[in-house]
């Protein structure tokens, strides 16, 4: 079939807010950009779902005229977001953020940003408000956008981009982009997992293309889970709304057995580990150790409850948040029901944040000539364990991801890409159609996600590391060839979708579970049961995935560093979390 | 009651083929607190891979809207419906169906 051909000159792929804010930033140089949006216009990627915080230092908070603690400073900001990393950190990449953290904010504040709230180093937005701000300033810029298009793959000639290959989900068309720049702003890959806390569009192609066109991608086996994720009933599996619930309301995890289990581990740590985001390392590994021992919940959770706390102090602070026991769309009226007769509910960790991703310098340039890249999808400033906000991440990177962008497209020599030069990518875009009696996507699709969920989760071991490898290998070296789907009909076609996303969550995950096999050590949300301490003298490295000749090879490199020096010895997990949790500075808040 | 099945009957139109839309009903096994999208998901992994439904960037929470379906002749988010027994599903508009529950979008209200 024809192929629609669109020329530009950057092509932002991605409908969050990273790809929003780099589409705004791009157009300052009056160069033609388009963005492409997987599903519905400012309504799909992560953004629009989160809570949503961004975080900055206090004192430029309070210059801004919100709470703010005036004696937070940015050294004191960079100090914690390393600390948080357990100084996994590009340290330039800290920079960046810290630095930019304040203009993005103020600019956001002039187009029109809503504030719930602040505390001494954030302030409470919604994802929803958010995207609505960009969208009417990206218009405003005069970026063209195009909805429930997928990306498939890059066309690179010479060292640099000079095309791609899209698809329109809607017309099953393909569309041959030829362009100067492209930025990735893709998000992260949670369809790779199930359950699992993100919309039904994010499995990493970004991530994944520009691997194949030969940019670098690394610290893939860093994956947050956040706790306290609801298990059931199964039309709220996922959500995150008691994980909230806990932050503002507090309450009380058990095991099968009744016994409060966080009750085992060091006070401070417990503190920490369950008044301020690090919740999400802490829990998560504390809940997934009871399953794992066996004291699990019939779902493979833990179970929540309200506690100590009286029903009255309970319903007044989730008021708060959940105006009439509502979040979101949710009605969870029979949550309140449930809670208020001292019922529990089963939660557990599921899949919420890729700290790793493809690489990039404090460009936010690849390896790969016009291929730039912001948000979730690069292997970004957290290090080894996210505190901060990914909001405030989105926004100063997309920034200058967008200008860098820009620049270089307005000076590009780029070829422009005869149609001949697509066929290759077309072809293995279409294999899924042409099959017959092969192997169905939806099966092979749900068997990936549960193995993810079980064996790259927040413990894991050499074992199960490798008979997961072995699965994927498998499926890499002759399922994803014989992916065939029940109709070839091209419109709409959610087999075709399926099996053009899995090719892609496949090699994410192989290259997650390699680096997690080769990171014979335990650091941030990466911990090995069978190696539990945190090697400081070997292992203060990232790690980086190259594909060579189609395989997924796994080195690893020293981190950059600018201001910090990391520490040196071993130590046990636990002393190392606690040791990081205490190395923040004097300023209080969730951060 | 959760080893119950209930029928779940869809809409079942794919333009560029089909002359005439038909409906087609499925059992599926049935759990306390499940939703409409919870039973297509059902189907299309279990029992028939072509059936459409916008699913490829669903929120699941309510938010984006695009999982808007008659259920059972009355509007509703599938992701957000939960059921108690059996159901029919059709498209908002038989007009505009792109397939089966997947209907093209008119311009939207700038948010």
């Amino acid at each position: 079939m024809e192929a629609k051909v669109i020329e530009t000159d950057v092509l932002v792929v991605g409908g969050g807010g990273a790809g929003f804010r780099a589409a705004i930033a791009a157009r300052e140089n009056n160069i033609r950009v388009l963005l492409l949006s997987k599903g519905p216009l400012a309504r799909c990627g992560a953004t629009p779902m989160a809570g949503a915080d961004y975080t900055l230092d206090g004192s430029s908070l309070h210059r801004l005229g919100f709470r703010g603690d005036p004696k937070d400073n940015r050294e004191k900001f960079f100090n914690d977001i390393v600390t948080q990393g357990y100084f996994l950190n590009n340290q330039k990449l800290v920079d960046q953020y810290v630095r930019n953290a304040p203009d993005r904010l103020r600019e956001l504040l002039e187009w029109g940003l809503k504030v719930d709230c602040s505390e001494e180093r954030a302030i409470d937005t919604s994802g929803i408000n958010l995207m609505n701000v960009l969208l009417r300033r990206m218009r405003k810029a005069g970026a063209q956008v195009l909805e429930d298009t997928m990306l498939l793959d890059l066309l690179v000639q010479d060292g640099q981009v000079v095309g791609a290959l899209g698809l329109d989900i809607n017309t099953g068309e393909f569309i041959h982009f030829n362009c100067k720049a492209v930025i990735m702003a893709t998000g992260g890959w949670h369809k790779a997992f199930w359950p699992n806390t993100g919309m039904r569009d994010l499995s990493g192609e970004g991530i994944a293309m520009a691997h194949r066109a030969g940019a670098e991608i690394g610290n893939m086996e860093f994956i947050t889970f956040c706790c306290n994720v609801l298990l059931s009933p199964p039309v709220w599996r996922g959500s995150i709304a008691i994980y909230i619930m806990d932050l503002i309301c507090g309450g009380e995890l058990t095991n099968r057995e009744g016994e409060v289990f966080l009750r085992k581990y060091d006070p401070y740590t417990v503190e920490t580990g369950t008044k301020t985001e690090w919740n999400k390392s802490f829990v998560s590994f504390a809940s997934r150790k009871e399953v794992i021992e066996g004291r699990g919940s019939p779902l493979g959770g833990v179970y929540y409850g309200t506690g100590k706390v009286s029903w009255e102090d309970f319903e007044r602070s989730a008021m708060m948040m959940f105006p009439n026991w509502k979040y979101k769309l949710m009605d969870l009226s029979e949550l309140c029901k449930m809670l208020r007769s001292r019922g529990k509910v089963e939660v557990g960790p599921a899949v919420e944040y890729f700290d790793g991703g493809i690489v990039v310098n404090e460009q936010f340039e690849t390896s790969v000539r016009g291929l730039y890249a912001a948000g979730e999808c690069i292997l970004g400033p957290f290090g080894s364990n996210r505190i901060c906000s990914a909001i405030t991440e989105i926004l100063v990177q997309g920034t200058d991801a967008g200008r860098n962008a820009a620049e270089y497209a307005a000076k590009a020599k780029t070829p422009f890409p005869d149609a001949a030069a697509f066929a290759p990518l077309r072809e293995v875009a279409d294999f899924p159609l042409l099959g017959k009696d092969g192997v169905r996507p939806a099966p092979l699709r749900r068997h990936i996600q549960e193995m993810a969920h079980e064996y790259l989760g927040p413990i894991r071991n050499q074992q199960g590391l490798s008979s997961f490898i072995t699965v994927l290998d498998d499926a890499a070296a002759t399922k994803l060839s014989s992916l065939t789907v029940s109709s070839p009909v091209r419109s709409y076609n959610k087999e075709w979708i399926d099996a053009l996303e899995l090719r892609n969550t496949v090699h994410l995950l192989r290259a997650a579970a390699k680096s997690a096999l080769c990171r014979t050590e335990s650091r941030g949300v990466h911990f090995r049961e069978d190696h539990p301490y945190t090697d400081n003298d070997h292992w203060v490295r990232e790690s980086v995935v190259r594909l060579v000749d189609g395989n997924l090879c796994v080195t690893s490199r020293p981190i950059t560093v600018t201001t910090m020096t990391p520490p040196k010895g071993l130590l046990p997990f636990l002393d190392m979390m606690k040791m990081m949790m205490e190395s923040r500075s004097d300023v209080g808040g969730a951060h | 009651m959760d080893s119950e099945t209930i029928t779940v009957t869809v809409f079942r139109f794919e333009p560029t083929s089909d002359e005439e839309p038909h409906y087609q009903s499925y059992k599926v096994p049935f759990e306390t607190g499940m939703s409409a999208l919870n039973a297509l998901d059902y189907i299309y992994q279990n029992l028939d891979g072509t059936v459409a439904y916008h699913d490829h960037a669903g929120c699941g929470l309510g938010i984006c809207a695009r999982c808007t379906v008659l259920i059972n002749g009355r509007r509703g988010f599938l992701c957000q419906e939960i059921i108690t027994g059996d159901i029919l599903l059709e498209p908002v508009s038989k007009k505009t169906v792109i397939r089966d529950l997947v209907t093209r979008i008119g311009p939207r209200d700038t948010p």
